[in-house]
This record gives structure tokens, C-alpha cells and sequence, in this order.
């Protein structure tokens, strides 16, 4: 196929180069008819039905260049005083169309530059003479010669200088109906041929579009089309073959052009008249590519231009010229599909955000158009993955990302609204767009009314939905995670703003069922802490401090039972010690009753709730530790519950366990607080403590096990040796040490051994460091066996 | 050999990110090893870690559900033996004598924890002792507030130069401390 | 021209002969006008125009000097005949005027004659056909005993006209139904010899797939009566008018020069023995090559010459005033009117009595040809029992638009 219209183009190239040459030779010998006619024969081959179009343009260049000979000899014979009349009937007499009329153009063109009192008509009979040639692929190169020819004489003047050599109406005239001729070739190749071919076709147009677009780039040229002239003839002329010639390939790509080849000035003044034409285009065509091209170049327009008052004032009517006319195109295109009326939308708001980035307002009206458009549309649940959604997402991601503050945001009524089209993924995503924006700005969420409203929001995050969804644990966690992050950002600098945050807040995170509370309670609980330091900070400022602080230990208390009812036992163990941690630093009325409600509530979990072994020490080692941080109990509080500890220490269900748990009890009996913040120093029931540890570690069956209880029994004595426990004694170092002595040599050498033995051995450095030492702080290591 | 230590991150239980200055110095590629106090409480801080260098060594802190996290661990880097412990499981928490039995117990030369989200780099005994504090600042109930912070240790053969980021008001100021092993 | 015997008596020297010349007065203003032969050749002679005197001298030059040419008068007549060529015997002398130069006597020098035919009726025009010859001429004789002496000499005569009185335009609509509607529109009936014509077509429906289309000019001579009734038809010339497929809506200018053009004034009946008429033939080609037509008279004057006789107006057909002013038809995307499917939306009161037509059809299918049949309203303007001339290609570029593949 490509080798045989390579052959054609070949053979016609054959015959035009050697008619040429021909022509050239009679031209040099002054036969004119004779070059004439030889000019016919080469122009005879731009009647083949043959070639494609590609190769029909290279034929046309190559005959167009030796066209330009003929014209230029003409031109001098002519130019000295002979009349073309004669020559402009001669060409006529042709018998082919095809051959005739390019002839007569080149004549024309001579006619027009040695008489340009005759431009008016000339250009007129050409024009009107080409219409002759109604082959599409044949018509467009012709009528593309007429205009190449005309472009440098077009008359470009508003008065004429001589009255009948026209002014540049008669060129906007003449462009105008070529352009339309071209134009209506153009699309007639589209119904021409079979229906099979039609791809081909579209292509084949594809490659000539250029051609009916230069006659607008022509337009564009003319210098003396000012705005009016453009406003009343230009752009209407164009409009009328666009609208009227109802091929969508045409419009489409017309309606780019437009915008693409005339100045911005003038589409900011045309803009309801060209947005009037997209209203009324085919099916078939984007017009959302067409206004959304026009709206991005106004839009870039009105930002980088030196506003003078005009244009500031017409930019000042964009918006309400493009929302208008975008919302009755919308209208008349009843068959757009969604997606484009939503990608529409989204022009606007970028043009709302472009040029006018103070006007909430108008984003938020082209939100509230969107949801009158869905509301009509009676699309209430759009899926995911579908193109509408793809664009809704844009339409709202577009004012989060620009703004880059969710606070703007909520300055927009209709955005929860719109979000409530999206399907649960859709929804979903936005809110996390959202989320993840004002963790990405660190913007807080100041007042408990900002706080509502973007909780409702992002509702799909925060409760189940009335759609159900199968998520992946994994990625359920990290959405709730998020959503947990996010609580950090609900804060208002004013404490009691930031309570009623924080109560709002529990509000909407506890409508989130069981799965989600753990994500989203403890940041409340921990805000909740740190909200009632604050309040301790300022208490010289605030009267009602303590009350306050009491209120917020009682919410923080109600929101652990939540969890503590969602069996999250662990967790809500945990923060009820930090509670008490943190009641123990602030101290305010009554304080130790509530410490000690949370401790006991700690201690109840603890027994109730938290079975497994490895748990229960990990529990009881945290109460521990946060027990003897506190100094907040009085005696009568505190011995119930260091008893308690012990004891709990001592039933838990494994021997090492028990071991460790009691030694690490021994610490209460000694660092322990009173009230006053003194130390117990109790150094019985230390020892009582340790006691219990060796006895339990006699019970340990397992040698290595119980070797290496033994070393760390060793290490705690030492401990509270050298922290002057007087009935610690140096005896019972010895004796321990040569019990391990005695068991290490028995033990398989294994790994473990090794490290029993590594331990020992920094324990005795340790010990021979300090023995050593001079300044042993009133410790003596006399008698010490090592 | 540039090692991180970091930890009590709390995100987000506390805190909804890493000091945005943080991150910033945190560069990918620039670390060789990740030891890390505890406390990510999520995956996705984890996640986070991993991009930075691909060895990251975590131990189990309080808010830690996951159970793949060991509550001690002993890394060896360069001629370094190096424990790392959450520390809530040492009573008196942050207590040096209570650490040194830790220490002896595991044999290191240093010894990292975490828990009360203050920075500490101390020696004693000969032994080097890091609290890199809580990367995100996060609450504590101990005391005052907290000052996020992360170590970075540069280990070249028996030298650790160990440098302390504290993030003060805006500004990231940086320490050097330097330790040898004996 | 002289005779056989003339030239064998001469030949073998026979008695006195003498050789005739007619010089006609004023020679060196007048102009020459080209005819045809009857064999094609192309003859100038002195063109005059009705009512002009015929003068001149008659010169007998003797071939032998000093012997007499003995005869029995001469004579000069000036002729108008008509000679028709299946009937070669029979010269039909419209006009036959003598005047008698010499009484019978004899000559004995060489002797020039004047002659004058003063304001001379010329009622046609010269004219050489396929089957007729009109021509005027004089003749001088040598009245002898035996063999007369003569000598022809043919002038030109050009029948001018004035401009004619009526001229309206030919505008009709024609078509073959539901397949294709046109109007075209000739601006005149009446054209003189070099003129233009200037028109156009519009397309009212189209639901066939045209390829071309052109204008063919064709002479209609019609010689004899009755039984003996000739015609012969000529197409003078094939001008392309359009090339590619039209759609409804469409309007396509023409513009034919004719000035270049072997072409007569019409003429009628001319002395009962002839006729010359002409016809514009508009030929539509669909892509299968069915070829579509509709002829249509148009009248040929001859205009006279302003240098010669002044009279008539003097419009170039080059000036501008020719130029499509692009009024009267479609502008842009404008249609020329509302067209619907069907031709009854016209007005009537534009279009001539039979406001829609047949437009003949030559087809090579006989099937196709029933399809098309005569309209009965209006059978004067069809004329569909008189298709074109098949196509013969003369020189390239005059080939019609054919398109290669084929």
C-alpha cells in the first residue's frame, strides 16, 4: 500500500518536474501560451483520486513551488503596464477545473498586485469560483493556494486608501467564506467511503486539519482587526460555520483553535458568545476540553497581565460569565455524561482559584451547582472507580490542595454535602486527602464548631457507613492510625475551647464501634493529660483549675471504660497509670481518691482481664513502676496496695516470673513515696522481697533457669547492698555467690550458660570495681569472697 | 558507621508525626543501622524507619502490641556490643544502678533505653549509657515538657561519637559526646 | 476559379482566352472574415454586412496580346446560394442580382469594368455546416459561343443583430425524483458571439454520488424537410464546471467565455432549407459514470463591431462587471433557500410552467433507462431522445474529468 502510492507520488513527481521544465523554457523564450498550457498539463495531476493525502500534499508543494516561477515571471512581464485582463479570461478557457482555477489564481494574484483598485472584486470572484471544486482532499488544496497566494496583499487597512481596493473587511469577508468552504469540505470527507474505513478517515482529517485552521491563523494576522471588528464579524463568521457544520471532529478541534490563535483580550470580551456556541455543538465533541482549554488561558491570563481597568473590571465578570454559560451548556448538552459536567465544574474552580483566591464563595457555588447536577441527575452513589468519581475527587481535591489549609475549606458549606455522592471508597479517599493535608501543613483545627464540621467530614473514617466494606486489617489500621494522628491537630490554644474540642471530639470518635476506639480513644485520653497540665500551669490565672482538671480526669475516666468495655484491657490498663501519673503531678482537690480510682482500676484489669502469663508480668512490673514513681497516697492508701503487688507478683503462674516479680516489688518497699515525696527505705521488707525471690528460685526445676535467677537474685542484692540496706549483708552476697559457683560448673555448656557465666563475671567486676574503689560511699565490701 | 537511635515515638497515641525538622535531617541512605527504644506503635512508623536504612533493630515499649518486638536486644557494631531495652521494665525507670544490672546482664558496652523521654548520655563504670529521649516530644507524665530528640552515633573501631539532636523551640541543636571503650 | 474546357482550349491554344480579376473597392479598410471550406479548410475573404453596396472592378486581361476575344456579352452577378450537400445539382440562389459590363462584341485589349451593386440585401450570414453551405459570391462571365469565360470570388456576409429586446435569464429546476434536484440558472437567454456566460447550479438534493460535472455546447444543424429532415449535432466544446461530489446546499458558479469558440449565430429556417441552433447541455457524471443531462436552447447573435458599424454596447467580457459578485447565490454557510426533499416547496411563480423536470439520464443499463422516463407534463424541454455525443477525447486537457482509476 505505502509502496504503491510511494510509485504514484513518484510518477506524478515525474510529470510535474518535467512539465516544468517545459514551462520554465517557453517562460525564458517569452511563449506564454505555451507555458500555459504546459503549467495545465502539470497542474492536471492534482486531479488524481489516488493518492493519499500525504502524498497529495507532497505533490501539491512540489507543484506550488514551480507555480511560484510562473508567477514571478508574470509578475514582471505584467508589472511594466500589460493588461492582465486578457491573460485572467485566457486561463479560462481550460476545459478542467482543477487545472483552470489554480491558473486563475496565479493570474489573480498578478491582476491584484499590478490593479489593486480590483482587490475588492478579484478576491470575491476567487473565492467564489473555487467553489467549482466540491472533491474534499482536491477543494482544500486548492482553496490552501488561494489563500497562500492572497496573504500578503490582503487589504489590512480599516478606511480604504482607494476606494475599491479594499479594506480589511473584504478580507475578513473573504477568509470567512473560504474558511467556510474548506471547513464543509473538510467534514464531508468524513461521510465519504465506507463505513469500515472510518478510522482511516478520521485520521486522513486528522493530517488536513491544519489546512482549515491556517485561514483562522490568517485571521489572526490581519493587524486591523481590533476588538470590535473581532467581536462583531470575526468571531460570529466563525462561530455560524462551526456551530452550523455539526461535525463534532470540526468543532472540537475549530473551537481549539479559536483560543489558541486570537489573543486573550479578546476572548475575555467574547467570552458569552463563544460558550453560547459550546452550548450548541455535536454530541460527540469534548466540549469540556474546549472551555476547559478557554478557562485555563484566561485564567493564566488574568493572573500574569498588567491589569488596566478594563480588563480588571472583565476579569472581575469571568466567573460569572463562565459559571453561566458553563451551566447552560450543561443544560443543552443533555447527553454530556457526567464526568465531563463534573470536569466542567472543576474548570471553574480553577479558575475561581486562579483568579480570584480570596472568593470562597465561588467555589463553593460551583460546589453547590455540582450537587444540584447530581441531585437532577439522580446520581446519588457514585462508584469508585468510575470516571465521574475520578473528577468529583478532582473538583474537591482542587480547593484542598490550593488552599493548603483545611480551614478554608470549611469555610465551604457544600463540600460535605458534595462528598455525600461519593460511595464509601470515594468518600473515604477524600477524607483522607483531606486528613492527610492538614497533617502535612500541621494546620490545627482551633474551635469545637471547625472541629464539628470537619468530623462530618470525614464520617466515612470516623463511623461504619450504611454501605458495608471487606477492608484489610492492615490498611484499616493505618487509616484509623491517621485518623488517630489527626486528633493531635483539633487544638485551640484556649484551654476550655480545647475541652469542649476534646468532648466533641469523644462525641464522633465514640460512634466508631469497637474496632476503631482503640485508634481513636487514647489520643483523646492523652490530650485529655496533657489539657489538665495545662490547666495546672495556669492555675494562678484560673480560679475553677482544679475543678476543670477534675472534670477532665472524670472524661478521661469515661473514655477508658470505653475501652476497658471493648476488652481492650492492655491498653486501658495502661493509660489509667499514666492517669494516675499524671493526677499524682497536678494534684488538685481530691485528688488522691481519683489517683487511687484509677490505680484500683489498673489493679482490677490486671486481675480480671489480663490472663496470659508474659501479659500479667508485664502488667505488674508497669503498675510497679508507676507505683513507685507516685507520691501521692497516703500510707493508708498506699501499704493495701503495695501488699497487693507483692502478691500478685508472687501468684504469677511461672517461677522465673514470680522470681522477678518480687524482686522488682522490692523496689516499692524501698524507693517508694510517701506523701511528703520521702523514700520508704523499708529495708525488711526489701529483704523480706528478696527472700521470697531466692525461696522461689530453690523451686525452679530447671537448672540453667534457676542459675541464672540466682545471678540476677545476686545483682538485686548488690543493689540494695550498695543503696545501704544495713540488713543486707555481705554473707549473703558470699552465699549466693558460691551457690552459683557451685551450680555453673553443672550446667551443659551451652549459649546460655555462657551468658549465666558473662553475667557472673561482670557482677563480680562490678563488685571488685566498687571493693576497689575509695570512695565506696560508706559501703564496705570487707569479708566479700570473690 | 552512622547509627540511629530513636524511639517513643507514641504516633498516635500522642503525637500525630516526627518534628517536621526531623525529617528533614533524616535523610535515606545516609544511615547504616536503626536502633530503636520502642514505642512506634504502629506499622507505619516502622514503615518509616525501614526506609531510612534497611537494619532496624526495635525492642517492645509499653504501647507496643505487637508481640514481634523483643523486650531486650543486643546489636553488635563495629567492636561495640550494644543492649537496647525500652527501660519500662526497669524499676526504678531511668535508674543507673538499675540499668547497670541490665548492662551486666546483657554484657554490653552500651547500653540504650528509652521510656522516660528525656535524653541521657552518660558513662558509668566504664559502660556508655544513651537515652535518646522521645523522638516526637511525646507527653509524658514524669515532669515537664518534653524536648523532642534522636541520637545519631558515629562508631568508628573502638570511638563512639555519640551526637544528640534536641529539637528547642524551632531550632534543632545539636551535641557531641564521645565515648571509648576501655 | 476558371473551367476544364476554359483551360484546355487555353492549353492547346485554341483562340484567345483572357484571365478575370475582381478587385472589390475599399479592400485595404475592410475586413477579412475566416469560413470554412466545405473540406475544413479555413478561407479569408472580405467581410460585409447586409445592405452594404457590393463595388468594385472587373479586370479581363487577355492572354494573347493583338487577338481578339470575340463574345457574346459579359456579365457580373452577385449571388446568395445555398448549397445543400446530399443534393449536389440543386444550388438554392436566395439572392441573385446582374449587371451586364459589356454588350456582345469583342475585345481586343485588356479592359477594366466597374460594377456596383449599391445597398445590397444579405438577409444571412455565411455559414458552413456538416450538411449545408451558405455562401454569397460574384460571379463574372465571359458569354462565349462555346465555353463561357467565368471567374467566382466569395465574400463573407455577418448578419448583425441589435441587442435583443427580451433577454431573460434561463432558470429551472430539474432532476430525476428523490435521487437529485437541481436548479441551474443561466443569467440570459441570448448570447452574442463573445460573450460570457455566467450562472449556476444549485444543489436542492443530491442522494446520488456525482463525480463531475460540465457545461457542453452544442450545434443542432437541421437541414431539409419532411422525410428528408437531417440533423446533425456538434459539441463546439466541453467545459468543466465541477469536479467532486456536492451536497445539498451547494451552489457552483459557472462561467464560460464563448469568444474563443467556432461559433455562428442561431439561425432559423433559414430560407426553408436549414437551421442553426444551439444548446448549453448541462452533464452531470455520478461516480459510476451514469451521465445526467439537461439541454437547453440558448440564441446566438452576432453583435457588430464597435470600431465598425457603433452600434451596441461595448462590455469586455474580461471587465470586472463579469466577475462572480458572489450575489444571488449561497454566501458562507448560508443556503440559497429553504430546500426541502421535495421540489413542490418551491414557489412556483419563479420557475416556469412545468416547475419540475425530468433531468434525461443516458445510461448504458436499458434497465436504468425505464427508471427514467420522460415527464408527460413537460415534453418540449426534455430531451432525452437526443443524448450527448459519446465522449471523444481531443487533446489532454480536454479530456472530462475522468478520474485515472478507471
Amino acid at each position: 500500500m505505502v509502496e504503491q502510492q510511494e510509485k504514484l507520488l513518484q510518477e506524478a513527481l515525474g510529470i510535474v518536474r518535467e512539465q516544468a521544465l517545459g514551462m520554465k523554457l517557453n517562460l525564458d523564450k517569452g511563449k506564454l501560451m505555451d507555458a500555459l498550457k504546459q503549467a495545465s498539463v502539470m497542474l492536471s495531476e492534482l486531479r488524481t483520486s489516488l493518492l493519499s493525502p500525504k502524498s497529495y500534499y507532497e505533490l501539491y508543494m512540489a507543484i506550488s513551488d514551480e507555480l511560484r516561477h510562473l508567477e514571478l515571471y508574470l509578475f514582471d512581464e505584467y508589472k511594466k503596464g500589460r493588461k492582465v485582463a486578457d491573460l485572467y479570461e485566457v486561463v479560462q478557457y481550460f476545459g478542467n477545473i482543477v487545472p483552470r482555477l489554480y491558473l486563475l489564481i496565479t493570474v489573480g494574484l498578478i491582476y491584484m498586485k499590478t490593479n489593486p483598485s480590483l482587490k475588492q472584486a478579484l478576491l470575491r470572484d476567487l473565492v467564489e469560483m473555487c467553489r467549482g471544486v466540491q472533491h474534499p482532499l482536491r477543494g482544500l488544496f486548492l482553496r490552501n493556494y488561494l489563500l497562500q497566494c492572497v496573504r500578503n496583499i490582503l487589504p489590512d487597512v480599516i478606511e480604504p486608501t482607494e476606494p475599491s481596493e479594499g479594506t480589511v473587511k473584504d478580507s475578513i469577508d473573504f477568509i470567512l467564506m473560504n474558511f467556510a468552504e474548506m471547513n464543509k469540505l473538510w467534514v464531508r470527507m468524513q461521510h465519504q467511503g465506507h463505513s469500515r474505513d472510518k478510522e482511516k478517515r478520521e485520521k486522513e482529517r486528522e493530517e488536513l486539519r491544519l489546512l482549515v485552521g491556517t485561514n483562522l491563523v490568517r485571521l489572526s494576522q490581519l493587524e486591523s482587526i481590533n476588538l470590535d471588528k473581532y467581536c462583531k464579524l470575526v468571531l460570529p463568521g466563525i462561530l455560524e460555520q462551526v456551530v452550523s457544520c455539526k461535525d463534532a471532529i470540526a468543532q472540537e478541534y475549530l473551537m481549539e483553535c479559536i483560543i489558541q490563535v486570537f489573543p486573550d483580550e479578546f476572548h475575555l470580551t467574547t467570552l458569552n458568545p463563544f460558550l453560547k456556541s459550546c452550548a450548541e455543538l455535536q454530541t460527540g465533541v469534548n466540549v469540556k476540553n474546549v472551555v476547559i482549554s478557554l478557562v485555563d488561558r484566561l485564567a493564566s491570563y488574568s493572573q500574569n497581565c498588567h491589569q488596566d481597568e478594563t480588563s480588571t473590571q472583565e476579569i472581575s465578570q469571568l466567573f460569572d460569565i463562565f459559571s453561566d454559560q458553563v451551566s447552560s451548556i450543561i443544560q443543552c448538552r443533555t447527553d454530556m455524561p457526567p464526568e465531563d459536567i463534573v470536569s466542567l465544574q472543576v474548570s471553574l474552580v480553577n479558575l475561581a482559584l486562579k483568579c480570584y483566591p480570596e472568593r470562597v464563595d465561588y467555589v463553593d457555588k460551583v460546589l453547590l451547582t455540582t450537587s444540584l447536577i447530581f441531585e437532577r441527575l439522580q446520581l446519588t452513589c457514585v462508584e469508585h472507580t468510575s470516571a465521574v468519581s475520578r473528577q468529583l475527587n478532582r473538583l474537591l481535591s482542587i480547593p484542598v490542595q490550593q488552599y493548603n489549609n483545611i480551614l478554608t475549606v470549611l469555610k465551604l458549606t457544600q463540600f460535605t454535602p458534595l462528598l455525600s455522592v461519593f460511595d464509601l471508597t470515594g468518600r473515604k479517599a477524600m477524607a483522607t486527602s483531606v486528613v492527610n493535608n492538614a497533617l502535612a501543613n500541621n494546620t490545627m483545627v482551633p474551635t469545637p464548631d471547625q472541629v464539628e464540621t470537619i468530623l462530618g467530614m470525614i464520617s466515612a473514617l470516623i463511623c461504619d457507613q450504611e454501605e458495608q466494606q471487606e477492608q484489610d486489617p492492615e490498611d484499616f489500621a493505618e487509616e484509623q492510625g491517621l485518623l488517630g494522628r489527626f486528633i493531635h491537630h483539633l487544638k485551640s490554644e484556649v484551654p476550655d475551647e480545647q475541652f469542649l474540642i476534646l468532648v466533641g471530639a469523644r462525641k464522633h470518635f465514640m460512634t466508631g464501634g469497637d474496632k476503631r476506639i482503640r485508634y481513636t480513644l487514647p489520643p483523646i485520653v492523652f490530650q485529655a493529660y496533657q489539657l489538665a497540665f495545662k490547666y495546672s500551669q495556669i492555675r494562678d490565672q484560673d480560679d475553677m483549675w482544679d475543678k476543670k482538671c477534675g472534670k477532665i480526669l472524670q472524661f478521661c475516666h469515661q473514655t477508658i471504660m470505653a475501652l476497658v468495655k471493648a476488652e481492650y484491657a492492655d491498653l486501658a490498663l495502661r493509660l489509667f497509670l499514666h492517669g494516675t501519673l499524671a493526677i499524682g503531678q497536678i494534684r488538685f482537690t481530691n485528688y488522691e481518691t481519683i489517683a487511687y480510682e484509677f490505680l484500683s482500676q489498673a489493679f482490677t484489669l490486671y486481675e480480671d482481664e489480663i490472663c496470659d502469663s508474659k501479659s500479667q508480668l508485664g502488667a505488674i512490673t508497669l503498675i510497679v513502676g508507676t507505683f513507685e514513681r507516685l507520691a501521692c497516697f497516703s500510707e493508708e492508701n498506699s501499704e493495701p496496695v503495695m501488699t497487693q503487688c507483692a502478691l500478685a507478683a508472687s501468684k504469677l503462674l511461672k517461677k522465673p516470673d514470680q522470681c522477678r516479680g518480687v524482686c522488682v516489688c522490692a523496689h516499692l518497699f524501698w524507693s517508694g513515696k510517701s506523701q511528703a515525696g520521702q523514700e520508704l527505705k523499708d529495708g525488711k521488707r526489701v529483704l523480706d522481697c528478696l527472700k521470697k525471690g531466692v525461696r522461689i528460685a530453690h523451686q525452679c526445676m530447671d537448672p540453667s533457669v534457676q542459675t541464672q535467677l540466682f545471678v540476677e537474685l545476686l545483682n538485686h542484692y548488690v543493689y540494695f547492698y550498695e543503696k545501704g540496706n544495713a540488713l543486707i549483708t555481705v554473707s549473703m552476697l558470699n552465699q549466693l555467690i558460691s551457690k552459683i559457683r557451685e551450680e555453673l560448673p553443672n550446667l551443659d555448656s551451652t549459649e546460655e550458660t555462657e551468658q549465666i557465666g558473662k553475667h557472673l563475671s561482670n557482677t563480680i567486676e562490678h563488685l571488685r570495681n566498687r571493693s576497689e574503689s575509695t570512695e565506696a560511699d560508706g559501703v564496705s565490701y570487707d569479708g566479700l569472697t570473690l | 558507621m552512622l547509627v540511629l537511635v530513636l524511639g517513643d515515638l507514641h504516633i498516635p497515641h500522642r503525637c500525630s508525626s516526627l518534628p517536621a525538622k526531623f525529617k528533614k535531617l533524616l535523610v535515606p541512605g545516609r544511615i547504616q543501622h536503626i536502633l530503636c527504644t520502642g514505642n512506634l506503635c504502629t506499622k507505619e512508623s516502622f514503615d518509616y524507619l525501614k526506609t531510612l536504612a534497611s537494619d532496624v533493630h526495635v525492642v517492645r515499649g509499653d504501647f507496643d502490641e505487637t508481640l514481634a518486638y523483643p523486650e531486650q536486644k543486643v546489636v553488635t557494631v563495629g567492636q561495640f556490643r550494644i543492649g537496647l531495652c525500652h527501660g519500662h521494665q526497669v524499676v526504678p525507670w531511668g535508674d543507673p544502678e538499675s540499668l547497670a544490672l541490665v548492662q551486666r546482664q546483657l554484657d554490653v558496652d552500651i547500653l540504650i533505653s528509652g521510656h522516660t523521654h528525656r535524653f541521657e548520655a552518660y558513662e558509668h563504670d566504664n559502660r556508655f549509657y544513651i537515652n535518646p529521649g522521645s523522638a516526637t516530644g511525646a507527653y509524658n507524665p514524669l515532669g515537664a515538657a518534653v524536648v523532642p530528640s534522636f541520637v545519631l552515633m558515629d562508631i568508628q573501631s573502638a570511638t563512639v561519637v555519640t551526637y544528640v539532636y534536641q529539637l528547642v523551640g524551632d531550632d534543632v541543636k545539636v551535641e557531641r559526646i564521645e565515648y571509648k571503650k576501655s | 476559379m476558371e473551367y476544364g474546357l476554359n483551360a484546355f482550349q487555353s492549353f492547346f491554344g485554341f483562340g484567345q482566352s483572357a484571365d478575370i480579376e475582381i478587385v472589390l473597392d475599399g479592400t485595404e479598410n475592410r475586413p477579412l472574415a475566416e469560413i470554412k471550406t466545405e473540406d475544413g479548410k479555413k478561407e479569408r475573404h472580405l467581410l460585409y454586412y447586409d445592405g452594404e453596396s457590393v463595388a468594385g472592378k472587373v479586370n479581363i486581361k487577355l492572354k494573347k496580346t493583338g487577338s481578339k476575344l470575340e463574345h457574346q456579352g459579359i456579365k457580373i452577378e452577385f449571388i446568395g446560394q445555398i448549397e445543400l450537400y446530399y443534393d449536389r445539382g440543386n444550388h438554392h440562389e436566395f439572392t441573385s442580382l446582374v449587371k451586364e459590363l459589356a454588350r456582345p462584341g469583342e475585345l481586343i485589349q485588356n479592359t477594366i469594368y466597374n460594377f456596383d451593386f449599391q445597398n445590397v440585401e444579405k438577409p444571412f450570414e455565411s455559414y458552413t455546416g456538416c450538411n449545408v453551405r451558405l455562401r454569397y459570391l460574384l460571379r463574372v462571365t465571359v458569354v462565349r459561343r462555346l465555353s463561357d469565360i467565368v471567374k467566382e470570388q466569395d465574400i463573407v456576409v455577418h448578419t448583425l443583430s441589435s441587442y435583443p429586446e427580451m433577454n431573460s435569464s434561463i432558470k429551472m429546476e430539474v432532476g430525476i425524483e428523490d435521487c437529485l434536484h437541481i436548479e441551474f440558472e443561466y443569467n440570459k437567454s441570448k448570447y452574442h458571439l463573445k460573450d460570457v456566460i455566467v450562472g449556476k447550479i444549485y444543489f436542492l438534493l443530491v442522494r446520488i454520488k456525482l463525480k463531475h460535472m460540465e457545461i457542453a455546447i452544442i450545434k443542432r444543424e437541421t437541414t431539409g424537410s419532411g422525410p428528408n429532415t437531417f440533423v446533425e449535432n456538434d459539441t463546439i466544446v466541453k467545459y468543466e464546471i465541477m469536479d467532486g461530489a456536492p451536497v445539498r446546499g451547494e451552489s457552483i458558479p459557472i462561467r464560460v467565455f464563448l469568444g474563443c469558440y467556432d461559433l455562428t449565430p442561431t439561425m432559423k429556417d433559414i430560407n426553408k432549407k436549414f437551421s442553426v441552433k444551439y444548446f448549453l447541455n448541462l452533464v452531470l457524471m455520478d461516480e459510476e459514470d451514469r451521465r445526467y443531462f439537461k439541454q437547453q436552447e440558448i440564441t446566438l447573435w452576432r453583435k457588430g463591431e464597435k470600431s465598425y458599424k457603433g452600434g451596441g454596447q461595448s462590455a469586455s467580457p474580461h471587465q470586472p462587471t463579469h466577475l462572480v459578485a458572489g450575489e444571488g447565490g449561497p454566501k458562507g454557510t448560508e443556503s440559497p433557500r429553504t430546500i426541502g426533499g421535495e421540489p413542490t416547496l418551491h414557489s412556483p411563480s419563479d420557475l416556469p410552467s412545468s416547475a419540475f423536470e425530468d433531468l434525461q439520464r443516458e445510461d448504458s443499463s436499458p434497465v436504468q433507462q425505464d427508471t427514467s422516463p420522460t415527464s408527460p407534463d413537460a415534453p418540449e424541454t426534455v430531451l432525452g431522445n437526443d443524448p450527448p455525443p459519446p465522449l471523444i477525447p481531443e487533446t489532454k486537457n480536454q479530456i472530462p474529468v475522468v478520474d485515472s482509476e478507471e
